[in-house]
Formats: C-alpha cells, sequence, structure tokens
C-alpha cells in the first residue's frame, strides 16, 4: 500500500510539475481538498488533500507562497506559488476564513467567520498581535493603502467596521445594508466599494468615516470582486442572481454581465488577462469567461463547493502584483 | 460518474435557486445559504432512501416473506410515517434547529481553545491519495460509535424508555428503521454529530456514510430470513443478523436482545463479544406490556407516551406517582 500510494503520488507531482506553467489551483470547500487543473487543458489534472474546510487563498508579500486557510483545523497550509506543492503548515491560526497582509507586508489578519473574532497577526512569524470579537460573522477584509487600517465587514449585522492596524482600536462602525461580503480598496484609497450579498448592488463608502457616497445595482446576491488589472474596471460575482457584472468604477456605472450559473463566488484571471475562472459553487465546477466576448466558455468539473481559485505563477511571473490584487484574492463568504 | 454528479448538482441548484433561495435572500437569512442548499441535497437523499426501499427491499420482502401477511399488518403503517418523517427532512430538520447551536457552541468553544483535532489523514498520509479508503475509514470509525451509543440505549433505563419505542414493533419490515422517539433521535444526532466533528468527517462525507448507513439499517430490518453467507455475515449486518437484536425475550433467552448491536458492520460484536450467528427465527417485539402496547398507536400518541415514559424513568419522583 506504502508503493502504491508512493508511485501515486510521484505520478501526480510529475502531472502537476509538467502543467506548472499554466495550472490553476482551486479550493475544494467541503471536501478537505484542492484541484489543480490545467489552463490550457482545461482539465483537472490533480485533487490533493488540504486540511478542513479551505475557503480562501492569499499570495505572501514576497509573492513565492500561496497560502491557504484551513477553516476546521485552525492552520495554514502554505504552498509553492509555482506548483502548488505544499510547503508548510502554520499551526494556531483559530479560523482562518478570510485573509490579507496588509500592502506593507507587516500584518496578517483574518477574519474568523464562525468565531466572530478579527485577529491581527506579525506577518513575519505569524504570532498574534491582538484578537479583536466582534458580533454579526466577520466576512471580508480590505486594507487602505498605508496599512493603517483594516476594514472587515459583518454579513449578519450588516455592518462594515474599521479597526486601526496598530492600536486595534475601532475607528467607525456602520451599517451598510443587508449581508456585506466582498469589500475592495480603489487605487484611488478614496473609495472602499462593499458588495451587499442580500440585496442587490453594491455600496461605495468613504473609508474616513463609512459613510455612504454612492450605490449601485448589479444584481442579486453581489459578493465578490476581481480586478480586471487595469485599475479602473472590476468584476463582481451575483451569487442568488447567477451572474458576473463588470463594473467601471470611474463612471460607476455596470458595462457588462455574464450569466455564470451556480452560485458564482471567488474569481481570477488569467495572465493574459483574456480569461475570468469562476468557481461555480453549487455545481461544482469552475467556469471560463471569454472577457472579450463575456461569455462562459468552458465548465470545468472539480470538487465539493468550491470557493477559492488562484492562477498558478509561471516561472517567469514575477512577485504578486500590489495590495488590491491580494486583498481580492481572498473574496466568497459561506 | 462525472455525468451523474451532473445531473444531481443540476437537479439540486434548481430546486435551491427556484424554492429556496429566493425565500432566503427575501428575508435576509444569507447566512443560511449554504446550509440550506446542502439541505436540499439532503432531502433528494432521502426520496432516493426512500424509492430504494418502496422498490427494491419492498420486492424481497413480497417475494420471499419470512412473516406472511395477517392480522397484524396495520402496524406497519405507523412505520412507514416513520421513515417518511425522516427520509425528507421533517424530524432531521427540527433536531437541526434543536441541535445546531448547542453543537456550534461545542465546536467553536474547543476550537477558540486552539483544539482542532485533526483528520486521519495527518496521521496516515496515504489516506489522502486514496478517497474510498479514506472514506471506509472514516464510516468504520462512525460505526464503531454507533455500536457503544446504541449499547447505551439498551443499558441505561431511562434510554431505554425511549429505545423500547424501537423495539415495540411485532411486525418488523423494511420501515421499522426509523421508528425512533424524536428525543432518541436528537441524542443519537448530536452524539454522533459531535464524534464525527472530533474524528474529522467532511459534512461531504457525513451525508454519504448517513445515507449508505441508513440504507443497510433499513434493509437488515426487512421482513426476509436472508443473511450474505458465512463470510459476508461477518462483514455486513443483515436481516438475519439484525432480527436476533430485536427478537421477543423467553424464560430461555432473557436478555436475547442484548446482542447484534452492530449497525452496519458486525465486527464490533464479535471483537466485543455480542454476536450470535444462528439460523433460528424467532418473533419479535418486547415481551412488557406497557412497552407492547406501543403498537397499534399512531404516530403522535407514540410521541407522547413515550416521552412520559422516558421522563418517568428518569424522574424518581413521577416514577412514585405513576406506580400509586
Amino acid at each position: 500500500m506504502k508503493k502504491m500510494a508512493f508511485l501515486s503520488a510521484l505520478l501526480v507531482l510529475t502531472i502537476v510539475g509538467s502543467a506548472r506553467a499554466d495550472a490553476v489551483l482551486v479550493l475544494n470547500s467541503e471536501e478537505a481538498s484542492y484541484s489543480i487543473l490545467s489552463r490550457s487543458g482545461r482539465a483537472e489534472l490533480a485533487r490533493l488533500p488540504v486540511g478542513r474546510e479551505p475557503h480562501h487563498l492569499i499570495v505572501t508579500p514576497d509573492g513565492k507562497e500561496v497560502v491557504v486557510g484551513s477553516t476546521a483545523t485552525n492552520e495554514l497550509l502554505v504552498l509553492d506559488v509555482k506548483t502548488g506543492e505544499r510547503r508548510r503548515v502554520v499551526r494556531d491560526i483559530i479560523d482562518p476564513y478570510h485573509m490579507g497582509f496588509s500592502p506593507n507586508g507587516k500584518w496578517f489578519v483574518t477574519a474568523a467567520y464562525r468565531l466572530d473574532h478579527v485577529d491581527i497577526y506579525r506577518a513575519d512569524d505569524f504570532k498574534l498581535a491582538g484578537r479583536i470579537f466582534i458580533d454579526g460573522l466577520p466576512s471580508h477584509l480590505a486594507f487602505d493603502a498605508d496599512s493603517k487600517t483594516v476594514f472587515v465587514t459583518l454579513q449578519q449585522t450588516g455592518r462594515v467596521v474599521a479597526f486601526d492596524l496598530q492600536t486595534q482600536a475601532i475607528k467607525w462602525n456602520v451599517k451598510v445594508g443587508e449581508a456585506p461580503a466582498g469589500i475592495l480598496m480603489l487605487p484611488d484609497d478614496k473609495r472602499l466599494l462593499v458588495a451587499l450579498t442580500g440585496a442587490d448592488g453594491l455600496v461605495v463608502l468613504d473609508p474616513k468615516d463609512g459613510s455612504t457616497t454612492a450605490t449601485l445595482q448589479t444584481g442579486k446576491g453581489a459578493h465578490n470582486f476581481w480586478p480586471k488589472g487595469d485599475g479602473r474596471h472590476y468584476f463582481l460575482s451575483n451569487r442568488v442572481e447567477g451572474t458576473v457584472s463588470l463594473i467601471d468604477t470611474q463612471d460607476m456605472k455596470v458595462v457588462g454581465t455574464v450569466r455564470v450559473p451556480g452560485g458564482p463566488d471567488c474569481m481570477d484571471i488569467t495572465p493574459d488577462g483574456k480569461e475570468l475562472w469562476v468557481t461555480q459553487r453549487f455545481l461544482r465546477r469552475v467556469a471560463v469567461v471569454d472577457i472579450e466576448q463575456l461569455k462562459v466558455v468552458a465548465s470545468i468539473p472539480v470538487g465539493k463547493s468550491p470557493h477559492g481559485v488562484f492562477m498558478l505563477k509561471s516561472e517567469a511571473a514575477g512577485p504578486a502584483s500590489g495590495p488590491v490584487r491580494a486583498v481580492s484574492t481572498a473574496g466568497g463568504s459561506k | 460518474m462525472r455525468d451523474l454528479i451532473d445531473i444531481w448538482v443540476g437537479i439540486q441548484t434548481w430546486i435551491f435557486e427556484t424554492f429556496v433561495g429566493p425565500v432566503l435572500f427575501r428575508f435576509g437569512q444569507m447566512a443560511w445559504y449554504e446550509p440550506g442548499y446542502n439541505a436540499v441535497e439532503f432531502v433528494m437523499l432521502g426520496v432516493v432512501q426512500i424509492a430504494v426501499i418502496a422498490v427494491g427491499m419492498r420486492f424481497f420482502e413480497r417475494r420471499w416473506p419470512l412473516e406472511r401477511p395477517g392480522k397484524d399488518d396495520g402496524l406497519i403503517l405507523v412505520d412507514q410515517v416513520y421513515t417518511v418523517l425522516n427520509k425528507l427532512g421533517v424530524i432531521p430538520l427540527a433536531i437541526f434547529v434543536v441541535t445546531y447551536p448547542l453543537v456550534q457552541e461545542i465546536e467553536l468553544t474547543v476550537r477558540a481553545w486552539g483544539f482542532a483535532p485533526p483528520r486521519l489523514e495527518r496521521v496516515l498520509p496515504w489516506l489522502g491519495d486514496n478517497a474510498l479508503a479514506s472514506f471506509l475509514v472514516y464510516f468504520i470509525l462512525y460505526d464503531f460509535a454507533a455500536y457503544w451509543l446504541h449499547r447505551a440505549q439498551h443499558a441505561f433505563p431511562w434510554w431505554w424508555a425511549l429505545h423500547s419505542l424501537h423495539h415495540s414493533q411485532r411486525r418488523m419490515t423494511v420501515w421499522t428503521d426509523d421508528r425512533n422517539h424524536v428525543v432518541d433521535d436528537l441524542l443519537i444526532t448530536l452524539a454522533l454529530v459531535l464524534f464525527s466533528q472530533m474524528v474529522g468527517v467532511q459534512p461531504g462525507e457525513y451525508v454519504v456514510i448517513l445515507m449508505i448507513g441508513r440504507l443497510v439499517e433499513s434493509w437488515s430490518h426487512a421482513n426476509v430470513d436472508m443473511g450474505f453467507g458465512w463470510l459476508g455475515n461477518r462483514l455486513l449486518v443483515g436481516p438475519r443478523f439484525h432480527r436476533l437484536h430485536h427478537a421477543l425475550a423467553s424464560p430461555e433467552e432473557r436478555h436475547i436482545q442484548d446482542h447484534n448491536f452492530a449497525p452496519v458492520f458486525p465486527i464490533w460484536d464479535i471483537l466485543f463479544g455480542t454476536a450470535i450467528y444462528d439460523e433460528r427465527n424467532r418473533p419479535t417485539g418486547v415481551a412488557d406490556p406497557v412497552v407492547d402496547a406501543d403498537n397499534g398507536r399512531g404516530w403522535l400518541v407514540q410521541q407522547v407516551t413515550v416521552f412520559w415514559r422516558f421522563v418517568r424513568t428518569l424522574v424518581p419522583r413521577f416514577r412514585r406517582a405513576s406506580a400509586l
């Protein structure tokens, strides 16, 4: 049996290794596994074990590793950003549902969705710097550009709260609407977008005081953001509606919509910028959207309740891009 | 296989997005969006189980019945009610509503202490490469817990007061497995869910284990004299093996029901000295007239009378009052 297991592992690693240049990683949240897909072949190459209830992932500030939060085992599984191979496990990170590194690389923050607290760790050694208990299912988080503030959505109470990273004090705590989930700081550092999963669009907040400055209708169950890459356009998945909206954040309007059935959730874009990959939670698939045509061109079978999705970096790729991208990587909800 | 999965999740998604999701959205209950989706699967699995029982298992009962149809046939009807209420999620939903906050609180407290039981794959890495082996190991562990819980149901008088409802049936059939008091179901569910979380059973695995396990148990109550052969009877619980556990006690066999407890894998009875393999067919039921009186009662009356039986056993003051 041991020999068989070794040979299978060898085979998997060989396949993965040969496809590393164009591999995609998908977290199967209800299966304790992650799938490695071939981007060009549009097929699952391997399914490997990973903790329990893995939901989100985030690239380390140096761009060399990708961190997977294993929520039910209180640990982080650190994978190679190029191959997806397992490197190490960081223990005692309680309920790491949604995560983010502050733009200056100093802080690592987690939203413990089921345990109702936000944890601030030192990013260099993952030592806990502070734990803030707050009711209401802390769901997603985002940072301001100078790494002074972390903004957290509270899905159950319909609020967004801003914490000072250094002092861990609450700066403001405001009601924004039904079930806020995905949260995104725009590059101008002056507008905070919050997707309302219990409504049909997003609200724009002023990061200084949390006041609502604009709203935009996108689709029922507006949920999670992903940058198109030009600093202006962003995708937003609408879980209940079964669509993904393309938003122009300069004019603050929807400029395109694509139907993605089955509870679309997290997203990532291929390095050439031509395809958007979207997890379809209910259908146990990942949809491939042609961005120019705004049309689903493929749907690839994976494991149960796929959540986080991530394009592994090829040898040619440099460190992960800036904080906006890193924050957006960890999107989605229960 | 993938085609089957696509058809299954396609139906599940359609039901959820058409009927359940919009209601959750309308009433601002999006925190239940994913659990609601899983609940739809639970009901769908229930429909499949009822179909397997009503069509597949009943075929064997009709073709090769152990006890011929007779005047007691009416006693079976209430068991069909139990099966429908259980398999279609009515009872499980009620149990879920009661147990969820408790299970959640226990799990979260334990996790907040920093204790998170690892999955077996960390101890036995080869399991991670073999989904079937991994599933079987978790299934066996689950069944081990269920075996000891079943023994507890017979060992503690207050628990027997509840569980005796299951044993009171004189006309055992494929429908009998679900004949349980809701408090009994609640206790067993609570214990098994906590155990599953402790050893690291995934939600997806839990549903499949539950479905396969309950189907085996439905079959083991069938009104047929069948087994799986000498070896098979030692690997899987069948009707002949389990019928002995339901046998009516006699002066020669006063403790006959303290045998063959295993829900799915007889290995536990063999290992712990509670297995009996013989070819005799015995009548089923409970000799105690108070318990036997469950027969002929409807679902609601059974639930009420058995609950009072439980309270009287549990609280001495009520026991004395009832004896007067």
